[in-house]
């Protein structure tokens, strides 16, 4: 049962498009296990629909629809038709396997390394992370994943940190976090997660980017300057 | 008197109560009509199906590839889309970029047509989320670095629609026409900041930046927006609602 869901401002800046990619992969992640607030941006969308139907039409010059419609006749079929080849996102064999990662919602599932090799770094005795690319330089993305009972040493966050639950569940002090759950939190706000004692916990996390060091220099030193939060 | 009344009715009784009993008739005969009509009218929704002309003419295009239909198409959502890009001072689009992206976006609407799903989502719809994706795809392509290829798409992230579960679409969620109207009663201020959200595709934290309106007032006129047009649709549900049983 999915209790903790992202509120409506950063519903309506994924149905706007106005999410960085980075938040935007998480949100939908959320989108994609949580039927309530799936509802939630259909009504979104319809807003957005409504505003552009009541936008002030504009001219559109007489010959951009002949040009549209030689590109589209000059489209060979077969293109058209495989233009969706992502369409077989079958998981790795290794990550099939995996019972953690077998069950991922489509979105995540495609930020995994298509050859099967996700690499993980352990962080600490009962916490390992691997990042994940999603294209962009203001978050990190990464999988969190705490082993079943473990616990992360406490941190804060110098960021915005938004994490879901994707297998497993844990806690802190403020509640307790299940599969799907979404939960923000900011600069200053302190905590200690915990897995469950029966099972490991995975989630994926979007951390704003510590102060990024730019240049050849900072290719050097970012590495070290890179912030892990659980 | 019961008596002269029972005498009236049995052998017809005088003119006047003849005439009210067949108007009597009449409003009964018209009611089951119009019953029967409620009833016909309730397939449509019940079924998913949708009626209106940019719906049917987006399913002929996908389906069989109609050139005509998709003319007409263009004709009714180029303007709009043109207009919503170039809407409330947009400076990421001048007008030869908006004419660009108008056709870039119904080029995509030509090439992902045989997706829609008519029972899913009204034209407009569909159309808003093709077009919100192909912006999102342009302006992030100039601000892109070369070592972001391997970033995913951008509609794998605007996706939120999860075919391999396959949800049972048990209700679908207010109708168009609805919002739309509830959009338009907005106070003011609530229907300009949704507006510069959608329309600039600017996030509160960008609006506030430009605006100079604290990061909190953009975020609580958003939020008392949509819930005040949740309000007057469920208000406006249940009215609908309650004419509906009326009949029954």
């Amino acid at each position: 049962m999915i209790t903790h869901h992202p509120d409506d401002n950063l519903l309506t800046e994924y149905s706007s498009g106005s999410l960085a990619n980075a938040l935007g992969v998480i949100v939908c992640a959320h989108l994609q296990t949580c039927p309530h607030c799936r509802k939630r941006v259909e009504l979104l969308n319809k807003l957005g629909a409504a505003i552009l139907t009541q936008s002030v039409a504009e001219v559109v010059q007489p010959q951009t629809l002949e040009q549209l419609m030689m590109r589209i006749r000059s489209q060979p079929a077969a293109a058209a038709a495989s233009d969706k080849p992502s369409n077989s996102h079958e998981l790795h064999p290794t990550y099939a396997r995996d019972p953690l990662l077998k069950h991922v919602p489509k979105v995540i599932a495609k930020l995994l390394p298509r050859d099967g090799t996700l690499k993980w770094e352990r962080v600490s005795g009962s916490l390992k992370t691997a990042r994940l690319k999603t294209g962009q330089n203001q978050y990190e993305v990464a999988f969190q994943c705490i082993s079943s009972g473990g616990k992360v040493v406490e941190h804060d966050h110098r960021g915005v940190e938004v994490t879901m639950v994707l297998c497993g569940s844990f806690s802190d002090e403020d509640g307790v976090y299940n599969q799907g759950d979404f939960l923000v939190r900011n600069p200053g706000e302190v905590h200690r997660p915990t897995a469950t004692q029966n099972q490991d916990c995975l989630c994926i996390s979007v951390v704003a980017a510590p102060v990024k060091v730019t240049g050849i220099f900072g290719k050097l030193v970012n590495p070290f300057l890179s912030f892990r939060p659980a | 008197m019961p008596e002269k009344l029972l005498r009236l009715s049995r052998c017809g009784g005088d003119p006047a109560t003849i005439h009210r009993r067949r108007m009597a008739n009449k409003s009964i005969n018209w009611m089951i009509q119009l019953r029967r009509m409620m009833s016909i009218s309730q397939i449509g929704p019940d079924k998913h199906q949708r009626d209106d002309t940019w719906s049917r003419l987006l399913e002929q295009v996908g389906q069989a590839r109609d050139e005509q239909a998709f003319a007409k198409l263009f004709a009714h959502f180029a303007p709009l889309i043109k207009g919503f890009c170039l809407g409330n001072l947009n400076s990421n689009f001048p007008a030869d970029a908006a004419e660009e992206v108008v056709q870039e976006v119904m080029f995509k609407v030509w090439q992902k047509a045989p997706s829609y799903d008519a029972t899913k989502a009204a034209a407009s719809t569909w159309v808003y989320t093709v077009m919100r994706n192909c912006r999102i795809d342009l302006m992030r392509r100039n601000k892109r670095t070369p070592t972001d290829k391997d970033g995913i798409d951008i509609d794998d992230i605007w996706d939120e629609a999860d075919d391999d579960q396959a949800f049972v679409y048990l209700q679908q969620s207010s109708n168009e026409a609805l919002i739309d109207r509830s959009f338009t009663q907005l106070p003011p201020e609530q229907r300009q900041v949704l507006t510069q959200v959608y329309m600039q595709g600017k996030t509160h934290q960008q609006i506030s930046d430009e605006t100079g309106l604290p990061l909190g007032t953009v975020k609580s006129r958003v939020r008392i927006g949509l819930k005040k047009m949740q309000t007057l649709i469920v208000g406006a549900e249940k009215a609908a609602e309650k004419n509906r049983e009326s009949w029954q």
